[in-house]
């Protein structure tokens, strides 16, 4: 029993990773470039629903629609100011620039925020519900749910509207796309603001069970690149399904192994994805 | 002719600036900060200048010879200097293992595949607290004036080892870049497919460079170890006061030369140790939010490096007085 309750603790937790690691696919897939930054947007994230709820008394729940729109006109900025000069130039100068984005990130919250852990206190934060022996603690249902919700409109935007379709067709071969018209500059700045901000969403969904400051992003760099990973890089629907399964590794690996070694499972499994399947674990070659 | 005089006034120039300086004071101790530095810069410049595989890993390799040499000291009495053999081979051991997976990876898989695995080594140094202390780190035990025991009370002695260090690795980065291994990594930089038609075996020019770079770099990490006789995980192992700060040296000096990471580490590290020194007794953060502006900057403007920079400035200048 402990581990089917394990299993379904990781399910709720790999939702919101899943949410997480959409935003860092979505980055790549659209503009084949590896945002090293990307966790820092779910530490902003964090501190938008925080200081919603601090000042406004709104829900971190409710918060993560602030936090979304607001990562997304800021990733798009950053996306037109900064990352727009790389996009052609070699590897390096791209890795290092995102590189440069996470130290700069992280620092200007630590001098604005201050260093210490910030929570929020909720009605609903210590219930929990009970399915027979198994419990599932309300603020996982609520993040998991949020995060279903998400990824169900990201699938309606990118399969139904003409956006998502172009961002699509940009992702696919960018020259064609602008040679059917498509503003491929406008599109890398969507993917970007979309992808921060989704990211930025996920964090703050779970606000109401994780603390935050500004060094919290560590914590997710690993799960989140191993995820996207294990999906494939750039592939969406993977997105999800490493999403799920880091969350279910790292739940039912605590089982076996001291809580410290978590990170280690998932490294083992980082490491072997990119040895053996380096397009992932369902992808087909993109 | 003309260039080997340079280097040996540079060298001249190198052994005779601490009769200007106290043996003990601040400034002999950031100088020789940047002389490890510019080293550990060399010694990255083989896989990422060369070869051009951009490690985010290297501080695994640094704090594995710190931890090794440190442990064996402390555990068994071995002298550092053959705790040094001791964590290159570790090193350089860790390296070659690490290629098996990461052999065919380039790039952007590259860069995360070797930060992630340093990124493991840092979580493993922090949970095995019964060999290697845990977060609380490891203090090398003081003996000092011992050149057997690598430790000595003042700073003179650490310059002069850690001057040969960097000429020793210099030498070795220079010999490999005209050996027939530097044309095998330059030949799969610019297209591994079209050096393995012409008969290169890439997966070995690859693991030789990645093995002697790993080596080098943890042989520095014992000096360093001796040097500043306390270390824990983040200081060894970390992501960015290790790994991306030797990239970001070789890259501002330029990247795949052998001056680039000299010029590097004496810019940024006296430059970080001022914003220290002006900023950080006000708040945290500041310094390291410096040097991550200084690295967009760098990238934003010139990420060939400096010199380019330089060179591009004088030519210009050339040109404007003539014409």
């Amino acid at each position: 029993m402990a581990f089917v309750q394990a299993v379904l603790d990781g399910l709720m937790i790999g939702g919101v990773y899943a949410a997480i690691s959409i935003g860092l696919t979505l980055v790549f897939g659209v503009m084949g470039i590896v945002n090293f930054a990307q966790a820092e947007f779910l530490m902003l994230g964090m501190f938008i629903a925080y200081f919603v709820w601090a000042y406004l008394g709104l829900d971190p729940l409710i918060g993560s629609i602030v936090a979304f729109v607001i990562i997304f006109a800021l990733g798009i900025v950053i996306q037109r100011t900064l990352i727009q000069r790389v996009m052609r130039a070699p590897a390096v100068a791209q890795i290092f620039l995102t590189v440069g984005l996470l130290i700069v990130i992280e620092n200007l919250a630590l001098l604005a925020f201050g260093s210490s852990f910030r929570s929020v206190s909720t009605s609903y934060q210590t219930s929990s519900l009970r399915l027979g022996p198994l419990f599932i603690g309300v603020p996982y249902l609520a993040a998991f749910c949020m995060a279903v919700l998400s990824g169900f409109a990201l699938w309606l935007f990118m399969d139904k509207s003409w956006y998502g379709q172009a961002m699509r067709a940009t992702a696919q071969n960018p020259l064609a796309a602008r040679l059917m018209g498509i503003n491929v500059e406008r599109m890398q700045q969507l993917a970007f603001g979309l992808g921060v901000g989704l990211t930025a969403f996920g964090g703050a969904i779970i606000l109401p069970y994780f603390t935050v400051n500004p060094t919290v992003a560590e914590q997710f760099v690993i799960l989140m690149f191993t995820a996207v990973v294990l999906g494939g890089l750039g592939n969406i629907a993977g997105a999800v399904v490493g999403g799920l399964t880091v969350g279910i590794i790292q739940s039912v690996s605590a089982l076996v192994f001291p809580i410290q070694l978590q990170n280690f499972v998932l490294f083992l499994a980082f490491i072997g994805v990119l040895a053996l399947r380096p397009h992932g674990l369902i992808g087909a070659s993109r | 002719m003309k260039s080997w005089l340079v280097v040996a006034a540079a060298i001249v120039a190198a052994c005779a600036l601490p009769l200007f300086l106290a043996p003990s004071g601040y400034p002999i101790r950031v100088i020789a900060l940047a002389l490890l530095f510019a080293a550990l810069g060399q010694a990255w410049n083989i896989v990422g200048g060369l070869a051009n595989q951009i490690s985010l890993g290297h501080a695994a390799f640094f704090g594995l010879g710190a931890y090794t040499s440190t442990l064996l000291l402390i555990n068994f009495g071995v002298s550092p200097w053959v705790g040094m053999l001791a964590g290159a081979t570790v090193g350089g051991f860790a390296a070659y293992i690490l290629s098996f997976p990461t052999m065919k990876l380039s790039g952007h898989y590259f860069a995360l595949a070797t930060l992630a695995f340093s990124e493991v080594l840092r979580v493993l140094a922090s949970s095995w607290a019964s060999v290697t202390g845990g977060p609380a780190g490891l203090s090398v035990p003081f003996a000092p004036d011992s050149l057997l025991m690598l430790q000595f009370k003042s700073t003179l002695p650490y310059y002069y080892i850690i001057l040969v260090a960097l000429i020793a690795v210099t030498g070795i980065f220079v010999w490999i870049r005209q050996s027939a291994l530097g044309y095998r990594l330059r030949a799969l930089r610019e297209s591994v497919d079209a050096a393995e038609v012409i008969g290169v075996d890439t997966a070995r020019a690859k693991v030789i460079a990645a093995v002697i770079s790993a080596a080098l770099t943890a042989a520095l990490g014992v000096l360093y170890a001796q040097f500043t006789y306390f270390f824990d995980p983040d200081s060894v192992f970390g992501v960015i006061s290790i790994s991306i700060r030797i990239a970001l040296i070789t890259i501002l000096g330029g990247v795949g030369t052998a001056i680039g990471p000299i010029v590097g580490a004496f810019v940024i590290i006296p430059l970080e140790e001022l914003a220290n020194v002006l900023l950080s007794s006000r708040t945290a953060g500041l310094s390291q939010l410096f040097f991550g502006i200084l690295l967009i900057a760098i990238i934003l403007v010139q990420p060939r490096g400096i010199l380019v920079l330089i060179k591009s400035g004088v030519n210009r200048a050339r040109r404007g007085k003539t014409s």
